[in-house]
């Protein structure tokens, strides 16, 4: 994971050490000046399916519906038939033909080494997919109750600083562009001068980075521009 | 629970389909492999005919090969059968104290806990899932967030009124929930 690396550092989670009484995430509440009292709960044990940086984790259903499905057939195929030849039928048709071709195409056949790089992609696919999180268009919040988990969906954070934004005078459009780890916000002005514009955007968004209550808040980069002749 | 053996099957999966397709595809580019393993050179065949047919005359080979695929047909469809349902609580254990208990329709608590917090401030829609077992349930809830409200506050206000609510008139001692937050689309508009 890189390091977040915006114009606001007191949002990194990852803080050093210094002269504060908390050592945790909830300094960011704290820092406020909130006597919120949410924030001295025990601290929260990890739950089921989450890691330390409290990510949710899927549940991974889509595949395993399919992999499910797709052994289903599979091996039922194999019974149904091997059942038939045994009750004396003859074997199907792709038996034999799936039997033959084994036999015959030698390992530098083009088709089997197609086959064997195919197989090799997907196996890599299903283990990246049973190690990782996925989930990435949630990010979690931070725990204000033991009990209870948050995650915010990425549009709706985007959304939040894009309102925002918009709300400081001067600023004409925003663009917000949110990554897991930070949030690119490209505001354009029409008038006032820029440099006051950013400062208030600064104010503003970090501002509402707080309230997003995000367990591991985005860095910000803010740009202000005028706007162009072409992007309106 | 589900979570991890989905994980592990897929992972189990994708790792056979790796070990057989790269040893395939090592040794049908020309690799070596060491003897023992079931092809020899980049002329060798997948699954020659003798391989195939090798055991067909022993006694015990039919039946295992049956029972294999027996056993792998019935745990593929558990495992379909276990991903599709979608398990949802019918009705909670209230303990009332004087060691009867009532059941309380689950249904009838999701769409309480859900209508209190579509009453929330900042809330515009809200839908709660009700999972877990009957004694020790646990929630999910899905908020859906006015133009202009606060996703922090929005959760702080779920979990000291609707959730805290639904836990102590439900008896339980905890409740313990997932919260998924989305946000109503709206254009870019000054409140002023």
């Amino acid at each position: 994971m890189s390091e977040p690396q915006g114009s606001d550092g007191s949002n990194s989670t990852q803080r050093l050490p210094v002269l504060e009484k908390t050592s945790d995430t909830a300094a960011d509440t704290t820092g406020q000046g909130q006597p919120s009292s949410a924030a001295y709960d025990p601290l929260p044990i990890l739950g089921a399916g989450e890691d330390r940086n409290g990510r949710f984790w899927s549940a991974r259903r889509v595949p395993a519906t399919v992999l499910a499905l797709l052994l289903l057939v599979g091996a039922g195929a194999f019974l149904y038939d091997i059942t038939a030849v045994r009750a004396d039928r003859p074997a199907m048709s792709w038996r034999k033909s799936l039997a033959r071709q084994l036999a015959e195409r030698p390992l530098d056949d083009t088709w089997v080494l197609v086959g064997a790089g195919v197989a090799v992609a997907l196996g890599a696919w299903l283990l990246i997919l049973a190690a990782t999180p996925g989930l990435r268009g949630v990010l979690p919040m931070r725990r204000t109750h033991v009990d209870v988990r948050a995650g915010l969906h990425r549009a709706a954070a985007a959304m939040v600083l894009r309102d925002r934004a918009v709300e400081v005078s001067g600023v004409q459009s925003v663009q917000v562009r949110m990554t897991r780890t930070r949030a690119d916000i490209r505001a354009v002005s029409h008038f006032r001068e820029l440099d006051d514009v950013r400062a208030d955007l600064d104010d503003v968004l970090a501002d509402a980075v707080r309230g997003l209550g995000l367990s591991r808040p985005p860095a910000l980069s803010v740009r202000v521009g005028r706007p162009g002749p072409k992007k309106g | 629970m589900q979570r991890i053996v989905n994980r592990v099957l897929l992972g189990l999966a994708g790792l056979a389909l790796m070990v057989t397709g790269g040893s395939v595809l090592a040794m049908g580019l020309g690799g070596s492999w060491p003897t023992w393993w079931i092809h020899d050179d980049k002329k060798d065949v997948l699954l020659s005919n003798a391989e195939r047919t090798h055991y067909r005359d022993a006694g015990w080979w039919w039946p295992t090969v049956l029972a294999v695929l027996a056993v792998l047909v019935l745990l593929s469809l558990w495992w379909l059968a276990a991903v599709l349902r979608r398990r949802r609580l019918t009705e909670v254990l209230v303990d009332t104290g004087d060691g009867e208990g009532a059941l309380l329709r689950g249904r009838a608590m999701e769409s309480a806990v859900a209508g209190e917090a579509a009453r929330l401030e900042g809330v515009a829609r809200a839908q709660v899932t009700l999972t877990g077992r009957r004694t020790a349930p646990e929630a999910r809830v899905q908020l859906l967030l006015q133009p202009h409200a606060s996703p922090g506050d929005a959760v702080v206000r779920l979990t000291a009124e609707a959730l805290t609510n639904a836990r102590d008139s439900a008896g339980l001692k905890s409740l313990p929930t997932e919260v998924d937050l989305r946000a109503v689309k709206h254009r870019a508009e000054r409140v002023s």
